[in-house]
This record gives C-alpha cells, structure tokens and sequence, in this order.
C-alpha cells in the first residue's frame, strides 16, 4: 500500500472544529492583549517627526507598512468572536434541492463522482443538473445518477444566472449551490439543515475543502492559503454576525434568495449574495464541518486566474454594494466585510514594500530615518505576536491534522500574486470588466517565462543590485564607510526577503510546465466516503 | 457568549495588556533595552568587519598614516609628547569626509575626531558605539563633548525627576545626587565596553551664563564640582578607566578657575578659540593672543595638557591667515603646554548668532597652506614633561 492511501482516506471522513472553551477565550484575549500593546509601542515608535525622511515616501511606507499591521489586528479581532454553533439535528420533512452546474469544456468523469456522491447523500433530496454544455453525455450521466436535468443554454450572468433560472423552475424550500467539483459527503445535509430552526437564518454555509493539495506547490500553497479562513476564520465572522457564503456548498432558503432579488450575479457572486442577504436582515450560520471535499488549482496560471477574478469580483462588492448597502449592517459587519473587501490591497502594498530597498540602494532616496535595531526592536514583538496567535488558533481548523502549519507555501504564493492584485485593484478602480471563467478543474500547462516573469526579474533586479552595491562599497569613501554600513546592508536585508520568497513560486511555475491533469477525482472511492474518523 | 464568557474575555483582554505593558516596557525602562543594545553592539561589528575586508580587497587605509600614535595607551594620550591635531566636522554622525576631506586640504592626518553629543531618552543620545567605532576604526581617537541637556528625558518615564522646564534649576545638583545615574551607569557601561581610549570632554563652558543650561546661571560652582566628581566617580567604579577626563572652562570669563573640580578628577585642560570677528555687537576682531595667550599663564599652572578643543576664525573683519599664523607660530615655545588643537570645521553656526555663520576654511588654498605648515611644524615630538609643571 502507498502511504498517501492512508492519507489519502483519511481525508474522507467528517471533520469538525474543536469546540471553543472559555480558557480558550482567556487564551486568545490574553494573546490579542499583548499583541495590541506590542501595536501601540509600534505606533508611538513609528510616527515620530525625525523619522521622516522624505515626507511623500514615507506616508507611502506608512500606509503600507499599516496596511498590514492593520490586517493583523483585524485577524485578532475577528478571533476574539470566534464561535461555534451549537449543534442542530435536521428536523424531518424539509425540501431540499441540490444545483450543481456544467459548463463546456468541464470533464464528465468529475460529475460521474459528484452527482454519484449526491445520490448517496441521506437526507430526502432532489439533485439538479444545470447543464449548459449542450452535451448529451451529461444529460445521460445525469439521469443514470437519478437527478433532474436541466438544460439551461443561453443563460446570462454565468453560474448564479442558471441558479436563478432553476429556482424559478423548481420549489424545494431548500436550495444546496454544491461547486461541481466538490464531493459531498452523505451526511451533507444532516449536519446542515437543522440550523434552518429559526426564520430568521437566511443561510448555512459549510467548511471547503480540498483533496488534491498534495498534487503540486500551487494546490499545497493555495490550500493552505484558505485553511485559516475556512477554521477560526470564518468562526470568527460568525461570531460577528457575518459569516459569509462562499459560492461552494452554501444552502440557502429559498425565500431569502427570493427576498433579495435571486442569487447575486458578478465575479464575487457569492459575497454579492451574502452582504445582500445580512443587509435585508437574515443571519447566516456557518458550521466549521468537512462535509465534502474539491478541487484547488494545482497549477500557477489557474490560481493566477482563479485570483484575479476574486480580486476584481471582491472590489465589485466594495464600490458596488457596500455604500449601498452600508446603513442596513451592523457595525461588526461592516467591519468584516471592509475586512474582507480590502483583502486584495495587499498587492499594492507588496509593490510598495519591493521599491523602496531599491529606491534607497540605487537612488539614495530613503522613506524613513529609522534606526534599524529600533525597528526591529518594536516591529519584531508585533510580528511575532502575529506568528503566535496565529499559530494557536490553528487549534480550530476544521482538520488540523492535515492543515496546521506554518503555511509558508500560502505567504509566498500570496506575495507572488502581487501583479493580479494589483491588475484587480487597477481593474475594479477603472471600471474595466473581464469575463466570467470557471475555475479550471484540470491542470493547465503554462509557459516557464510567462508564470515566472515577476519573480525572474525580481531576481534579476536582485542580482544586478548586489553587483550594483559591492562596486559602491569600494568606491565609498573611507569616512563614511563605517557609519553607512547598518543602512546599506539593512536595505540589502530588506530586498533579500522577497528574493528568497521569490523561490516557491518560480518552482511552481517550474511544476507547471510539465503537469499532467491526473483527474484526481478517478481515485475518489464514493462508496467509501463520509463517516466520522475512527 | 454568556455573561461569565465575556466578563472572563474582558478580564483576559486587560491581563494581557497589564502583562504586555510589563514585559515590553521592562526593557524599555533603561534608555536602550537588552536587545537594541545588542543590536547596536552586532550592527557596529558588522560595519568594522566590513571595513576590514575592504581594507585587505583596497589596501591604503588611513590608519596606516597614523601608527606613529600610540592610541592604546592612555597613559600616552594623557600626556603625549607632541601635538595632536584633530577636528569636528558637521557631516557627522552621518559621514567622516568632512573630517577627511579637512586633512587633506592641511596635507595631514588628524589623530583625533571631535564630536558633540546629549544626554537624553534618544537613541542617538545614547553611548555613540558607532561613530566611536568607526573613528576608531579609521586609526584617530574619539574626542567627546558631552552635554547634559537635562531636559531631554522624557517626565513619563522617568517620573522620580523635577518636570520638564525645571529640571535645569539647580540640576547639577541632581547629577551630583545621582538621579541621572540611570543614564550615566549605562554610558559609562557602554564606554568601558568600547574598551578604546577617547577624550570625554563634561558639560564645556560651565561658566558661561549666557550659553548652556548646566551654567551659572542655574547652578553654583559647587554643585557643578560635585556633579563633576560623581560623574567621574560613576565612570571610575563602572570600570570606564579609557575615558580621559577634559574639563574645559569659557577662559573668557572672569573666575573660571574657580570651577576646577581638583587634580586627581580632570587629566586635560581645555578651552574654545574662536574668533568671531565684527559679526555681532558683542564682538570684535580679537587676535589669537587675547583670546588664549593671555589666559595661558593661568591655564597651565595647573599643570595638566591644553586642549584648544574648538579653534577658528571668520573670515570678516580682519585678516584670517595672519590669525592662524599667529595662533600656530611659536606655539610650541610660547605655549608648550598646548597639546591637542582641534578644527571647528562646521558650515552653519547657529549656535550663538541668528545668522548662520561659516567656520570652515574651504577654497581658501593659501589659509589652507599656511595652516598645513604650522600643522607639520608642530608635529614634532618634544620632551615628555614639559606639559607638566
């Protein structure tokens, strides 16, 4: 036997979060207290008047180097609530429809597990193909698995335009949007629908997960780039009151999608549809459960797309629905979803980050006046409050075995997606549309230097630097040799760390040029799938 | 979350902040923590190693000028046989070109580099590891004023002192009392640490009452005695016996002898020349002889070496290279006591006039020429003693 195997079907099994204990509580407070005070030594530090060096420059730090540590405390923020619904047995009777959507280029071989996984769930359902590939081996494949076909050719405004059209066709109190990609587990709905006990849940979303990370760096590092959000994450939203939908394996109530107009259209269908929902006043509930598993990119340009999308689709929801909606939330949710919806920012602050060593190295031209010891005395405990917390609330993944870490594949792919974020961000601020594009389910080949053409001029710019400092070095004077060396070598420092984050990504532009889709669903047993871990 | 939960949250939150308080700031009680500290020690290393590799990849370095000095010997440094020249430049702390660029303009190579600094919270306040280093390292000796500007330690953090604005009333009689121990230990600490020998030059001009906080104006001339003493006291049990005392009076000023904190607490006497010329109303041109020679006599019968820590002359109002001439001709016989003589090589004095006034002697090639003469003159050694009485 393989050892994957082992692996492999551990995956298989229902997962859930640990519960959160009141000491757990105490814990994270105690973390978040400490770390804030490590924040205001920071500030006091930082926003001094001999620091500025360059005025303009040095805002322009200012803002990104507080980007970030803002996101940090929003993280601690969000953890503070971190909640866990109380657990709801499914009460008999409920209609429930399940819509998985086909479109063209998509392999049958996939849906063959999909709708098979679904036939297997438990609880009374009716499963909906809304297929508009105009291929007759999907409407076969859809009645040998007993769901309902429904050719919908033609519709617009993508995948949530069909889900419109279906609900219009069908009547189940319930509606199940699963990713076709994803393999639900049979106890899907029976660990979902008893939280519908209250009129006033709009929705109930599910943890996603994965089961091809292993395939490459790409789906390892763009896996573990959603780990956190999908365990304390999202529990912590929750607690908020702003758990969101996430496109994949979200159940709604019909007459909430109904009361909002259908399900939002757009690249960020799902948050279009959740702020929606919170601001007409339902709630939503998210359960941190593993009850089905999908597909994650696995090679680099499909992550690069599949971000670009999200990035353009989330600004969307920032300029188009946030001051709409704004006066109809609750602060703690327009907290989060300003959280959620300046994610993306942190593309133009990457940018930012890798000009200034440069600037100062080749120009002379500094920021800041900063004592380096200095910053690393007061920006260091930051960081490394940063590094703790997040490391103990890994305690709540939903599958810790598997997901805990340090995830360092995720911040380096993360920092290689600067130029999609930042095109994202260019893009939603001009207004300038691009097309709706599933997310591949296969691998796609691509193209060494085309992928990996920001991290190799990256590089380099690293290497021409270097060359460019050693031959100043000679050339500076004797008496200002010594009292240079700390600002020199420091921003020399500074242009290192992205070089050496640099390394993951042109190794998973490398893998990508030389994968094979090995259709990892094949492997997929739906027989044995599902069931509590022994 | 239930009553308890959150009123349990709150509590966690408020433990954390005490807690983070307590831990971060313990560090920061001291004006420069545990790890800054060695910070600095290590970012100070890393510049002397990376001179020393350039040094082996270029070759000529300044220091080769300067093995003639016996640097690491204090006992030479507190009595030298010749004179040494030196000077401050305004480039530092950011650059020693100035200094460099000085020396080669005079056609030599200065075996001291002033510098001026504060006491106060800063970290550029604290013991100036780098720059001493770097001086060191380019084959001179550090020649350090030291002001005690009281008022620059902040009254959050350091709430045992009188506030800010009147700390300066009487202050000297604070030091004496130990209040700033908590930053004299940690210079002194530092000092021994850079186990170098410098010139550490204490609270200049004293006895000027229109110039700096630590004068008479606030404080008698006992309790700057006493500060002195505990000062040097501090250094002396801190293990800081590199440091080489120099006390240095405004010779201007009537009664200044009266300030000498005794023999055994000062090794240099010292002293500024500088003539500002018909800049103000309170000046005049006033030859290199009316300004030191005339206080000479007073000066040496202490008995110890003479500084001119901050020698110069304006350009305006008289002829600037017959005052050079004068002030380095005969030096050695008239004045042979005189063995440090330090250039005050800044651009932009503000200091005492409101109009910003220029000391340097840049393209000014005949001045430079005279100068560098007398320089070379000098440089010969003389008999050990002659200094001391």
């Amino acid at each position: 036997m393989r050892r994957g195997d082992a692996a492999d079907r551990d995956l298989w099994r229902h997962r859930e979060a640990a519960e959160v204990r009141t000491r757990d509580r105490v814990t994270l407070g105690l973390l978040a207290g400490v770390g804030i005070v490590a924040v205001l030594r920071l500030l006091d530090w930082w926003f001094r008047p001999e620091h500025v060096a360059q005025l303009w420059l040095f805002v322009a730090l200012s803002i990104a180097v507080w980007y970030g540590i803002s996101r940090i405390i929003l993280g601690w923020a969000n953890y503070l609530a971190i909640r866990k619904p109380e657990r709801r047995d499914a009460p008999e009777g409920l209609s429930v429809a399940i819509f998985t959507t086909s479109a063209p280029g998509e392999p049958p071989s996939m849906f063959e597990k999909t709708l098979a996984a679904c036939e297997r769930i438990r609880y009374p359902h009716n499963t909906y193909l809304l297929d508009d590939t105009g291929d007759p081996r999907f409407h076969e494949l859809a009645e040998r698995h007993g769901a309902k076909w429904l050719e919908l050719i033609g519709v617009p405004g993508a995948k949530a335009g069909k889900i419109n059209r279906a609900l219009e066709m069908t009547k189940e109190e319930f509606i199940v949007v699963l990713d076709p990609d994803h393999i639900p587990f049979p106890e899907f709905l029976d660990r979902v629908l008893g939280y519908f006990d209250s009129d006033e849940i709009g929705f109930v979303q599910v943890s996603q997960a994965y089961y091809n990370q292993s395939q490459s760096f790409t789906a390892a590092g763009a896996a573990e780039q959603t780990y956190g959000f999908y365990g304390p994450g999202q529990m912590g939203l929750f607690g908020h009151g702003a758990s969101v939908a996430i496109g994949a394996n979200c159940t709604f109530r019909r007459h909430t999608l109904e009361s909002i107009g259908g399900h939002g259209i757009g690249l960020a269908e799902d948050l279009v549809t959740a702020i929606r929902i919170h601001a007409a006043g339902w709630r939503s509930v998210y359960v941190p459960e593993i009850v089905s598993r999908g597909l994650v990119p696995e090679d680099l340009g499909s992550y690069y797309r599949q971000q670009l999308k999200w990035a353009r689709g989330v600004y969307e929801v920032v300029f188009a629905e946030m001051p709409r909606l704004f006066g109809k939330l609750s602060w703690r949710q327009r907290l989060s979803y300003a959280t959620i919806g300046t994610y993306y920012l942190s593309g133009p602050a990457t940018l930012l980050y890798l000009i200034f060593p440069y600037l100062f190295l080749w120009a002379g031209v500094q920021p800041a006046s900063m004592q380096f010891e200095g910053f690393l005395t007061t920006a260091g405990p930051v960081g490394l409050m940063g590094v703790i917390i997040y490391l103990t609330a890994q305690h709540w993944l939903c599958h810790p075995a598997t997901e805990r870490g340090t995830h360092w594949r995720a911040a380096s792919l993360k920092a290689a997606a600067w130029p999609v974020f930042v095109a994202g961000t260019v893009l939603a601020i001009t207004r300038t549309d691009i097309p709706y594009i599933p997310t591949a389910k296969e691998a796609v080949r691509g193209r060494f230097l085309v992928l990996a053409s920001p991290q190799l001029a990256l590089v380099a710019l690293y290497l021409l630097t270097l060359v460019h400092v050693v031959k100043m070095r000679l050339l500076t004077s004797e008496g200002a040799l010594e009292l240079s060396s700390q600002a020199v070598w420091g921003m020399v420092g500074f242009a290192t760390v992205p070089v050496l984050m640099a390394i993951g990504p042109i190794r998973a532009a490398w893998e990508s040029t030389r994968i094979q889709s090995k259709q990892p669903w094949r492997l997929v047993d739906v027989a044995s799938i599902g069931g509590d871990a022994a | 979350m239930r009553r308890r939960q959150r009123i349990l949250v709150v509590l966690g939150i408020l433990g954390g902040i005490i807690a983070g308080v307590v831990v971060l700031t313990a560090t920061s009680m001291e004006a420069r923590g545990p790890i800054s500290s060695l910070l600095e020690r290590s970012a100070s290393a890393f510049g002397a190693i990376e001179h020393a590799i350039r040094r082996r990849v270029t070759g000529s370095a300044r220091a080769e000028r300067l093995a003639w000095l016996k640097r690491d010997s204090v006992e030479f440094l507190k009595s030298p046989n010749r004179v040494l020249f030196g000077a401050y430049d305004d480039g530092i702390p950011q650059t020693l070109d100035g200094v460099i660029d000085l020396e080669q303009q005079l056609g030599t190579t200065f075996s001291l580099v002033h510098f001026y600094t504060a006491w106060g919270d800063k970290p550029e306040q604290q013991f100036p590891l780098q720059l001493a280093t770097a001086i060191w390292d380019l084959g001179s000796v550090p020649v350090v004023t030291w002001e005690p500007w009281l008022d620059d330690f902040e009254s959050v953090t350091h709430s045992n002192l009188p506030l800010r604005g009147k700390r300066d009333f009487h202050g000297l009689s604070g030091v004496a009392r130990g209040d700033y121990d908590f930053y004299i230990d940690e210079w002194a600490k530092d000092a021994a640490r850079f186990r170098h020998p410098l010139f550490l030059r204490f609270a200049h001009e004293m006895n000027d009452p229109y110039r700096y906080p630590w004068g008479p104006q606030n404080n008698s001339k006992e309790e700057y005695i006493a500060a002195w003493k505990h000062v040097v006291g501090r250094f002396r049990a801190a293990g800081a016996n590199n440091v080489i005392w120099v006390w240095s009076p405004h010779v201007a000023y009537e009664y200044w002898d009266l300030y000498y904190p005794g023999a055994q607490y000062v090794d240099w006497i010292g002293t500024g020349a500088l003539n500002y010329g018909p800049i103000a109303y309170w000046s005049k041109w006033w030859r290199f002889d009316e300004i030191f020679g005339q206080k000479y006599p007073q000066m040496s019968s202490f008995g110890k070496p003479i500084m001119i820590a901050e020698i110069g002359s304006l350009a305006v109002g008289g002829n600037r290279e017959e005052w050079y001439r004068a002030a380095l001709d005969d030096l050695v016989k008239k004045h042979p006591a005189v063995r440090a003589i330090l250039f005050f090589n800044k651009r932009n004095d503000q200091t005492v006039t409101s109009q910003k006034i220029d000391w340097t002697i840049v393209g000014d090639s005949t001045l430079a020429r005279t100068i560098g003469a007398g320089i070379r003159r000098l440089s010969r050694p003389m008999p050990v003693d002659s200094a001391r009485r």
